[in-house]
């Protein structure tokens, strides 16, 4: 027993001192990653399949990097902010920390997917959802705008993920179109009538487990499900908006290079890869379901036209993430 | 009838008997001793009376009443018989007052009051009575064990070795105190030991045990100077054990004529003598002679223990006894007082008192 | 009396070794002058003034370093209250009374109230039958009663919660909480019942209480201690646990400040949530100590305790099987049958070796690492809570009981700002992260260290001294050796408990960290079940060993 002891302790000794300097030695460029795990990692394999250079994932969401990032000032040890949503791009751009995006990069992008400032720039988009049990609601009883949803008949029905960036996003979006006072009362309304789950994912399970009718989250979870096994979503189907209604709201994934990253160079590369012909190219056929945003960049046959949503006009570099913050936190959301 | 009956009482854990088949008689408001070496079963004898176990076989009755009949037992909270503990098991986490008044009923009127008076009369100071357990000595440990077991007013007390673990000293207080106190409120006692002169001072009964077997029961004075057999008699002192020839009261052994406790007549036997039955008188080589009926021995070694002084005494003249190869020169050993305590050289004089025991 | 005693301790030395001359006559086994005297005698050295300058030496430069360490501890606690000072008594004071926090407060209050008292009445059913009734295979009860500490909390949630997909809320909690938490009350609770002395219950008898009532005034009392402790441990795991609760969807202060901080970063409002945290958690603790007391329950008296006696169960044998067989079922059962689906439904797919050799020797590697810097940073108090305990060693000690008691998202928080805004050099480093697994994990290491310092007699140290060696190569060569075994317990206490860490880890970890924790909660959070299901595997089995350990300890302990 002791020898076996002892064996196995200098064993896992051995693989940890083999392993443990991963952590420390040469990482590339790094990216502070708030995207799914599954798609930057795709990205990042296919640029350093091309490009040979190398980059490092820090895995998060998007709040806590932007604000993390912000802290962190010049001294981050970040190269490129990828994000799922575009408030906290916003954010970073605001406190000055993103270095001009190469013109090369932003020509490749659509004008209606960048902000007008080019600081960053769009890497994807993902149209907000309702997504449903086809077993518990009929199509005209579902909601016919996302305001709906604070009328007392939807009390204890519907979902959301309120810590997530990406319900942070609609929220901003409803806050640009329609103000700081009616956005309070409808997020007051919302504490009363919604179930809170982490994620969207879990969100769609609840669905799909008939749990809750309903949930507002993005498109593409449905699709990955459908993609894969389809156990999480057999029961769902997905309501869109339209009507330039806040819940039709299309949110730009973004992407930006920091003013301080040390490997500027490698940084753009980056970004240019990812918002060109291989990174695009990945969302049509990967699966990540996201639009795909890129100038001649076709999306997955699967989904819905982006043409077709009839989106508000939102600019993203408007959105206030701080601002939603507080206001989620003053309705007890957060 | 006597007031506890034991018969035929027999124990054994898996392949070890504790005790083989034991019976006991013990009267209303005496005192009686088990004693015998560790793993004797006496403990076990006093954990069935108890009634923390149940015997295998035979039957305990007190004051007429069945506590135990084979596997059939009254458990220990049903029977009334109060246990002191060798080192007094008090609850370390109660008060000593809580202590003494545990068995009591909590709406016992006038239970503040019985527990201040069994403190008094267990012979505790008031002022302990607030502390707990692990501030108090171990004397006074005992004492509340003792006082919380007579609260309960117990018909029958066993006491489990409670003085070992006391020194010396206070070991002999305590017991002669404990005796008194029981003897006063009229209790039936069973002490537990394995220390024989705790045994042969405390009781009125001694009962002395080997191998879950009770070898002799009986007063101390019959144990201690009639023992059965040689076992018996080494285990409650030193004794001197003698081959002799037994004719009309007297035995012919290496000491000479001795008066012994039997008419009977054997031509083989075996006489015990307690040491101290032998006297020394100091002489000279010259004092031996012209004594034939005389016994001598020479000082072959003496060791010095304040009080006591264990002489070593080589016979010079025995007369020759049956099979005295038996004996040969082996020096007899005898505790003297330390003063004027022989030394070593020194020719004595050896004169016995008191009859000598046969062994049957 | 006293004489005893020393014979007493005599059990406690150690065989000497080998002697190649004579050894001398016993001095007279249990005479107790004899032992008075040597006694004397060993200690005249001591006296000398000379030697005593040189034996003050190392302690005082060992107490400046346990004071350092201490200081060192209370960095988070200093910097949650110097966050609410800068942040300002208004903006405190909205942050703090506000309707969520009011939720926060119900729930997590009322998560500890229901789940405690449950814990205990099991884990006290659970000790009973298995170490004092004659159930059958009582010794496998009680082995597979402490086996779910080897399985993560989050594990635990996350079984259930593919088994069971709606279960949410406080009753959730509860059943998950007391599954995943209950051996933390089990163990001490089996053990102090092992060790109790059955006079006490023989002597309660004899004073005429029945069996039920010899269990409520003796044998519950003198569990009193265990009983305290453990609901210390389970309570403050439930205010410190984080994925456990985000599967179940039930939040608490901990969810709370996580959600805070992946919105806002290290914003006031994750600070002031933090702070209300730590505040519950002195509670907790303040709480333990008013109701433990100075107590003693040591057996009184010398001389070896009896052996217990097994109650018969006779006819409840049968019923009496179904709660540990239960048990057993819930909290290993629905974890086992869970991740083999997982696994069987993934096939090999999921076995993606590379990443999962990278983040299996990532998660060695801080784990050990994290374990070595916990117990050296614990050695110097040990060494003077043992050798020269006094009041402001008290104090100093139970700061780093209090900064282990705060939940790793709190440390971790503090860590974050604290180097983000002072010592920017050390952001994100291997360094930051070890040294916020060292003030959360140092007092496993603290507590088995003292154990095995105290087994080591400074006479043995003297003695050391005496032979010609210097009192640092005599603390070396004696106290360390002897103290070794408990050293490496204390590691392996550290290094289970960073193997199963998430939360700071996550907020610590230097770039390109993935450790079998994280990865496992990466691939949960996408619902990826079948994913997730090796890394859980995988931390079951590193754990398995150390509670096997554990619980092997736990019954040497109690010196049976």
């Amino acid at each position: 027993m002791k020898i076996a002891l002892s064996t196995l302790a200098g064993a896992a000794l051995a693989l940890g001192l083999i392993a443990g300097p991963a952590i420390a030695e040469d990482q590339g460029i790094i990216v502070y990653n708030a995207q799914h795990e599954s798609l930057a990692k795709e990205w990042a394999k296919g640029f350093t399949k091309e490009t040979g250079i190398k980059v490092t994932l820090r895995n998060g969401g998007d709040s806590d990097f932007s604000n993390q990032i912000v802290a962190e000032g010049a001294a981050s040890p970040a190269d490129v902010f990828l994000t799922e949503n575009s408030p906290a791009m916003a954010l970073v751009e605001a406190a000055g920390l993103f270095a001009p995006v190469d013109a090369e990069t932003l020509a490749q992008v659509p004008q209606e997917y960048q902000p007008s400032t080019g600081k960053w720039v769009g890497v994807a988009a993902r149209s907000t959802v309702f997504a449903y049990n086809k077993d518990k609601l009929k199509a005209d009883q579902l909601p016919k705008s996302l305001l709906d949803l604070a009328d007392p008949s939807w009390k204890g029905r519907w979902a959301a993920s309120p810590s997530g960036a990406d319900f942070q996003a609609i929220v901003s979006a409803l806050l640009e179109l329609k103000g700081e006072a009616a956005t309070a009362d409808w997020l007051k309304a919302m504490k009363e009538n919604f179930t809170a789950y982490k994620g969207n994912s879990t969100v769609m399970k609840a669905v799909n487990a008939g749990e809750i009718d309903g949930g507002v989250i993005y498109h593409y979870y449905y699709f990955g499900d459908q993609a894969k096994t389809g156990e999480n979503s057999r029961n769902v189907a997905l309501h869109y908006f339209k009507n330039q209604d806040p819940g039709a709201f299309v949110s730009i994934s973004g992407g930006g290079v920091l003013a301080s990253s040390k490997h500027p160079k490698e940084a753009q590369a980056f970004l240019k890869w990812v918002t060109g012909k291989g990174g695009q190219d990945v969302l049509k056929t990967g699966t990540s379901y996201e639009y795909a945003v890129g100038k001649d960049a076709q999306s997955n046959p699967k989904l819905v036209p982006l043409a077709d949503l009839q989106a508000p006009k939102v600019d993203p570099a408007r959105l206030n993430s701080k601002k939603v913050i507080e206001l989620m936190t003053q309705a007890g959301l957060l | 009838m006597s007031f506890l009956e034991l018969s035929g009482v027999a124990k054994s854990y898996g392949p070890v008997t504790a005790l083989a088949g034991v019976d006991l008689a013990v009267e209303s408001g005496s005192r009686t001793a088990i004693v015998g070496p560790s793993g004797c079963g006496k403990t076990t004898l006093l954990r069935l009376i108890a009634g923390f176990e149940a015997p295998d076989r035979g039957r305990i009755t007190l004051d007429g009443k069945v506590l135990a009949n084979g596997g059939a037992a009254v458990p220990a909270h049903r029977r009334g018989i109060g246990v002191v503990a060798q080192d007094g098991a008090l609850f370390p986490h109660l008060s000593i007052a809580d202590n003494i008044g545990f068995g009591m009923a909590r709406s016992e009127d006038r239970r503040n009051e019985r527990i201040v008076e069994l403190a008094y009369i267990v012979g505790l100071d008031k002022a302990v009575l607030k502390r707990r357990p692990h501030e108090l000595s171990g004397g006074q440990q005992q004492r509340v064990a003792l006082a919380r077991a007579m609260a309960m007013k117990p018909r029958l007390m066993l006491l489990d070795e409670p003085f070992s673990a006391l020194d010396t000293g206070l070991r002999a207080s305590m017991r002669k105190a404990v005796a008194e106190l029981l003897e006063e409120a009229g209790i039936t006692t069973i002490l537990v030991t394995h220390d024989q002169a705790e045994a042969l001072s405390f009781a009125s009964q001694v009962a002395v045990m080997r191998d879950g077997l009770f070898s002799q029961v009986g007063t101390p004075r019959e144990l201690y100077f009639q023992p059965r057999d040689r076992m018996v008699a080494e285990f409650l002192g030193d004794a001197i054990i003698l081959p002799a020839k037994i004719a009309d009261g007297f035995a012919m052994s290496p000491l000479g004529r001795i008066a012994v406790d039997t008419k009977e007549r054997r031509d083989v036997a075996r006489i015990m003598l307690r040491p101290e039955q032998i006297l020394l008188k100091r002489t000279s080589r010259e004092g031996m002679s012209g004594t034939p009926d005389m016994l001598f021995g020479e000082v072959t070694d003496c060791e010095f223990a304040g009080s006591v002084c264990t002489v070593a005494v080589r016979l010079l003249n025995s007369p020759d006894p049956p099979d005295a190869a038996a004996i040969g020169n082996t020096p007899l050993i005898l505790r003297k007082t330390g003063m004027d305590a022989p030394a070593v050289g020194e020719i004595v004089r050896l004169t016995v008192t008191g009859k000598a025991h046969v062994f049957a | 009396m006293f004489g005893d005693r020393l014979v007493d301790d005599s059990r406690l030395r150690f065989d000497p070794p080998e002697w190649h001359i004579a050894p001398l006559p016993p001095a007279g086994g249990g005479d107790p002058a004899a032992c008075l005297m040597q006694s004397t005698i060993d200690m005249t050295p001591a006296r000398l003034p000379a030697a005593r300058m040189k034996e003050r030496r190392p302690t005082s430069w060992i107490t400046l370093a346990a004071a350092l360490i201490s200081l060192v501890a209370l960095l988070p606690l200093a910097f949650i209250v110097w966050v609410a000072i800068q942040t300002g008594w208004d903006t405190v004071a909205a942050l703090i009374f506000r309707a969520r926090v009011g939720e926060l407060l119900v729930n997590t209050v009322l998560l500890v109230l229901v789940t405690v008292p449950i814990a205990i009445v099991l884990s006290v059913a659970l000790a009973w039958l298995t170490e004092r009734s004659d159930l059958p295979g009582n010794r496998w009860w009680s082995w597979l009663s402490v086996a779910p500490l080897a399985i993560p909390a989050f594990v635990h949630s996350y079984a259930w919660i593919s088994l069971v997909p709606g279960l949410h809320g406080l009753w959730a909690g509860v059943l998950v909480s007391v599954i995943a938490y209950f051996p933390f009350l089990y163990l001490p609770i089996a053990a102090a019942l092992r060790r109790l002395d059955p006079a006490l219950e023989d002597a309660a008898a004899a004073l005429g209480l029945g069996p039920w009532r010899v269990f409520a005034r003796v044998v519950l009392p003198q569990l009193r201690l265990a009983i305290c402790g453990g609901s210390l441990l389970v309570g403050l795991h439930l205010l410190a646990e984080y994925g456990l609760y985000v599967f179940i969807r039930f939040d608490t202060f901990t969810t709370a400040i996580v959600d805070q901080f992946q919105s806002t970063f290290n914003g006031p409002a994750a600070n002031m949530l933090a702070a209300v945290l730590v505040v519950c958690c002195l509670f907790l603790l303040a709480l333990e100590v008013m109701i433990r007391g100075e107590e003693r329950y040591a057996r009184v008296g010398s001389g070896a305790a009896r052996k217990q006696q097994r109650a018969r169960l006779g006819r409840a044998t049968l019923p009496c099987l179904l709660l540990p067989a239960g048990v057993a079922l819930l909290s290993l059962g629905v974890p086992f049958v869970t991740v083999s689906r997982w696994l069987l439904a993934g096939g090999t797919e999921v076995w993606r070796w590379d990443e999962i050799s990278l983040a299996l020797g990532q998660t060695l590697f801080l784990a050990i690492a994290g374990a070595v810097l916990a117990t050296l940073a614990a050695m110097p108090m040990a060494w003077i809570s043992i050798r020269a305990p006094g009041p402001l060693q008290r104090l100093l000690e139970s700061c780093n009981y209090i900064v282990g008691a705060l939940p790793g998202v709190v440390t971790a928080l503090a860590l974050v700002t604290i180097t983000v805004r002072v010592a920017l050099p050390l952001y994100q480093t291997l360094f930051t992260i070890l040294f916020g697994y060292a003030l959360m994990f140092l007092p496993r290491a603290l507590v088995s260290l003292r154990a095995s310092i105290a087994q080591a007699p400074v006479e043995l140290e003297r003695a050391a001294s005496s032979l010609g060696r210097s009192p640092v190569k005599a603390l070396w060569s004696t106290t360390v050796r002897l103290s070794a075994p408990g050293a490496a317990a204390g590691m392996a206490m550290v290094a289970l408990g960073i193997t199963n860490e998430l939360t700071a880890t996550q907020m610590l970890a230097p770039n390109g960290t993935r450790t079998l924790a994280m990865a496992f909660w990466s691939y949960s959070g996408e619902i990826d079940y079948a994913s997730a299901a090796p890394y859980a595997l995988i931390m079951v089995a590193m754990s398995l060993p150390m509670t096997w350990w554990l619980y092997i300890q736990s019954k040497r302990m109690a010196g049976r």
